[in-house]
């Protein structure tokens, strides 16, 4: 209805001539946008809130609505061609045409975005079956699924308010990483003009199009990456003899300790021979009689005289009565402080006693017994059974000598990971692709569409309303980015708000 | 009970009109007594008149006088019976037949049969360690130990590791001696060429790891000397404990029966401890428990002290203070180096990665001498006297000699000694004590 509307009237608009004095009103007309203060977004159900919400929105009305007023003199004529979805320009371009635009086929033609930008900035008239367009007209047709979403457009726009120069991004133009790795020097006019022929062979820049396009040269980055892998499997094969020596040798070892622990296995037999054979120490205490009053055995309560020919002096001496004494040992209790007290309990009550042990049992002096202890030291020492017999392990050996700088590496949780690991085997998605090229503003005055440079950043336009890119897709866009920054333009409606993921290096306290 | 001829006969006593009291001991029975404590108190002699009688293993000569100083306590036992006369006034003397001398005896009796044993099979000689608590007569049964086998014939070998009342050097040290004749009995034994060093404080538990480390030096020392002397392995040893048995004087106890891997470990009157070593020694040891005697005082605080600083006096001036003449002279600080073993302890959030503090325990720390360096033992260092790598072997290292501070004087860098031997130091290297000796007498 009101497409039908415009298009009765069109004739009459765009003949249409202002008076003077209706001149004079509309330049006279505020062009500034209303300000928004972020606040008004709340919603505090307010008499004064919705008074002024609705002010606000009338301005914007008014605003939109309000009759644009151009000289006739500037504005560029342009055909509307659907089929290439390009625009096609009839009269000479303006000043844009340095940062927009592209040759095809000897005519200058817009990409619909430029085109609707170059509309709303009073630049440019877009007839369509002759017929010029609204720009709510441009909206509708340019914008499609065909060319870039509203809110591609709204990004475009805003960056191009803001001064910068925008481009499509053409993932072809883009050096392949194997390029990039092999420092091949970019040839730019190989570029700049696959650029042109590409568009001129292509103007319409459908995206199944350019899908497909980006498919390609990933199967191509693929094969590169393929390439490279050959390319370092062969470096490898250098090398292979050595790993396969060194397989062997860790081999020899594996056999080694094979042999060592047959070699270690039959000792404990022999232990447990000699120990049959004589399980008890050298001195044999039953015929060597100590008056031990604390023994439980010794109940003779008398002690025969000991051999004169043992004491001094050839001493004859009598038997003692060893009962007597044994009532007058000391019994009293030790002081001891609570922490000891505690231990010598804890002691008591699980019953420990060096002599219950077999292993021990089986020393026969201080030798054998010393060298039970210390092996079992080195197992303790170095491994506590209860941490390291489990399925997790600490982290660190501590008796493994290390720099504090690995030490620190080797104990961190997460670790450090470069955004470009491993994404060169990632196979891409579609949900996330790179949208625009951007190049700073101060350098539009010697920009050159044939030879743009590197970009200053790349878009890749989201909603709010959309995931957060993960990782994967980060990994991925950085990748086909290269060097260039990419940028996420997060639409919320209106605003846009622009997010960047930056590889960086955790600080190290340490130097090793 | 003994007959006590009490016979106050002055003119018997020709020395100075001392009181005499004659003794007749049945057999088996000792005579014990005290003389009094304190610089005015009066000696008291002994004189065997019949019979045969013996002074922690030392035995006596008849008719001849033996004198014992303030503080000493005695006990005079007889296997067969004799009579002894007192001279002067004892704070107590009386005779008991309530001593537990067979049972030493018979301890005396199994060691030697090891010994016997050792000798036949070409093996070393029993290595005994006494422990028990304070004040129960630990260094006497050593001393009777060792008197009796010396009687025998044997070489045994005194390890002294109690650093609070040191049998051999002067207090703070650990020391072993080689013993060739029994004790005498007024000055103990003769010290002769001991192996001693230096652990700086009157108890173990003020650095117990150096304590442990010391005691580790001391075993392996004798080791060596046992492999080249057969007398000496055959001897064995007999270790002497601190009376610290409890929580890290316990683990010491058990360091040293594992460095010195004892044989037998006599427990004196502490049947605790005695099933506390038998739950913790492996079964070859043999842990034996045995009374005290009742003739075992306490000592008093000040006792242990007076005792302490009697040995260092005996260590410069001799026994009794009368055979030796030390010297004084001064020392300037820039000839020597003082060091102290055992850094202050630090909180280990402050230690760095990996360093755990037992390494601050054995570590050397440099000493800058000022005044408060007054009346404090420094032991001279037997390390050579090399810049590096001497500093590593210094606390392993025995001591030559001790000299003590008895002036320091900031502006001219220099301090006065005393030292045993003349001038000049024979090493350079000085540890510090925490034990100080004032000069007094």
């Amino acid at each position: 209805m009101a497409d039908q509307n415009k298009t009765d009237t069109a004739g009459k608009l765009y003949n249409e001539i202002l008076s003077p004095s209706e001149l004079f009103a509309a330049r006279s007309r505020s062009h500034k946008i209303p300000v928004r203060g972020q606040k008004d977004f709340f919603p505090n159900d307010s008499d004064e809130q919705r008074q002024r919400l609705e002010q606000s929105l009338n301005e914007h009305w008014s605003l939109v609505s309000e009759e644009r007023v151009e000289r006739l003199g500037n504005l560029v004529k342009g055909i509307w061609i659907p089929s290439d979805q390009i625009v096609e320009l009839q009269s000479p371009a303006g000043k844009f045409w340095q940062t927009m635009g592209f040759s095809a086929n000897a005519k200058q033609c817009l990409l619909p975005e430029e085109a609707l930008y170059l509309m709303e900035c009073g630049n440019l008239q877009v007839f369509y079956r002759d017929l010029p367009l609204s720009i709510q007209d441009g909206y509708e047709r340019f914008l499609s699924s065909k060319t870039i979403s509203l809110q591609q457009y709204q990004v475009f726009g805003h960056l191009k308010r803001l001064g910068y120069v925008v481009n499509r991004f053409n993932p072809s133009s883009e050096p392949s990483p194997y390029m990039r790795q092999l420092n091949l020097p970019q040839s730019r006019d190989s570029a700049g003009r696959q650029l042109k022929r590409k568009r001129s062979t292509s103007p319409t820049l459908s995206s199944s199009h350019t899908k497909a396009r980006e498919s390609h040269t990933e199967r191509m980055e693929e094969d590169e990456c393929s390439h490279e892998g050959e390319k370092k499997s062969t470096q490898a094969s250098p090398e292979t003899p050595g790993v396969s020596t060194a397989t062997t040798r860790s081999a020899d070892e594996g056999k080694g300790r094979n042999w060592w622990m047959t070699d270690v296995l039959p000792e404990p037999g022999h232990r447990s021979d000699h120990s049959l054979s004589s399980g008890s120490s050298r001195w044999d205490f039953r015929s060597i009689v100590f008056p031990d009053l604390g023994s439980r055995e010794q109940l003779s309560s008398c002690l025969a005289s000991p051999d004169p020919s043992l004491l001094p002096e050839a001493l004859a001496v009598g038997a003692c009565d060893f009962a007597l004494w044994r009532q007058r040992i000391n019994l009293r209790k030790v002081n001891m402080s609570s922490k000891d007290w505690k231990r010598e309990e804890d002691k008591l009550r699980r019953g420990w006693d060096v002599n219950k042990d077999e292993e021990v049992r089986r020393c026969r002096n201080w030798t054998e017994y010393m060298e039970l202890m210390s092996r079992r030291e080195a197992k303790r020492k170095g491994r506590p059974a209860h941490l390291w017999n489990r399925e997790v392990t600490p982290l660190h050996d501590p008796r493994e000598p290390i720099s504090t700088g690995e030490l620190l590496e080797k104990i961190s949780v997460i670790k450090p990971t470069n955004l470009l690991e491993g994404a060169s085997r990632l196979k891409g998605g579609d949900e996330w692709r790179i949208c625009f090229n951007v190049y700073q503003a101060d350098t539009v005055a010697d920009f050159k569409k044939s030879n743009p440079g590197k970009p200053y950043a790349r878009m890749c336009v989201c909603s709010f309303d959309g995931p957060v890119p993960d990782l994967r897709a980060i990994k991925l866009l950085t990748f086909q980015s290269g060097d260039i920054p990419v940028v996420f333009a997060v639409v919320d409606y209106g605003d846009i708000s622009f997010y960047t993921f930056k590889d960086f290096q955790l600080p190290l306290d340490v130097f090793p | 009970m003994a007959t006590e001829g009490v016979e106050k006969t002055s003119e018997d006593a020709p020395a100075a009109g001392k009181l005499c009291t004659r003794y007749d001991l049945e057999k088996e029975t000792e005579l014990r007594f005290e003389v009094e404590a304190g610089e005015a108190a009066e000696q008291v002699e002994l004189e065997l008149l019949t019979g045969m009688a013996e002074v922690f293993g030392s035995e006596l000569n008849r008719n001849k006088k033996y004198t014992f100083g303030p503080g000493s306590k005695i006990a005079v036992f007889t296997w067969q019976g004799c009579s002894v006369n007192l001279f002067g006034k004892p704070e107590a003397a009386y005779v008991s037949k309530d001593t537990p001398m067979l049972l030493y005896l018979n301890t005396h009796a199994a060691l030697e049969q090891m010994r016997k044993q050792a000798e036949r099979d070409n093996e070393r000689g029993p290595r005994v360690m006494v422990v028990g608590p304070a004040d129960v007569g630990k260094s006497t049964v050593c001393r009777l130990l060792l008197s009796y086998a010396v009687r025998v014939g044997r070489r045994p070998t005194l390890v002294e590791l109690d650093v609070g009342q040191s049998g051999v050097s002067v207090p703070g040290t650990v020391s072993a001696l080689c013993i060739e004749r029994p004790a005498d009995v007024e000055e103990g034994f003769s010290v002769q060429a001991p192996l001693v060093y230096h652990f700086g404080s009157t108890t173990p538990g003020t650095n117990i790891k150096l304590y442990n480390k010391l005691t580790s030096c001391l075993a392996e020392v004798f080791s060596q000397r046992c492999e080249v002397n057969r007398k000496a392995s055959v001897g064995g040893c007999i270790i002497n404990t601190c009376g610290w048995v409890k929580g890290s004087g316990y683990q010491a106890l058990v360091h040293c029966a594992s460095a010195f891997q004892v044989d037998v470990v006599l427990v004196l009157d502490h049947e605790r401890l005695y099933n506390e070593l038998k739950r913790d020694l492996p079964h070859f040891v043999r842990v034996v428990l045995l009374p005290k005697s009742g003739g075992v005082v306490e000592r008093s605080k000040e006792c242990r002290r007076e005792t302490r600083d009697e040995k260092i006096r005996e260590y410069f001036y001799g026994f009794r203070g009368v055979s030796f003449y030390p010297f004084s002279f001064e020392v300037r600080f820039s000839d020597v180096r003082i060091y102290k073993i055992g850094a202050p302890s630090i909180p280990d959030s402050c230690l760095p990665l990996g360093m755990s503090q037992d390494d601050t325990q054995l570590k050397l720390v440099p000493v800058t001498p000022g005044r408060d360096l007054t009346y404090h033992v420094l032991s001279v260092s037997s390390a050579e006297d090399g810049e590096e790598g001497v500093r590593k072997g210094i606390v392993e290292s025995p001591v030559c000699g001790f000299i003590v501070v008895t002036n320091v004087d900031t502006q001219t860098q220099v301090m006065k000694v005393l030292s045993p031997a003349p001038r000049p130091l024979p090493r350079h290297t000085l540890l510090i004590m925490d034990i100080r000796f004032m000069d007094m007498k």
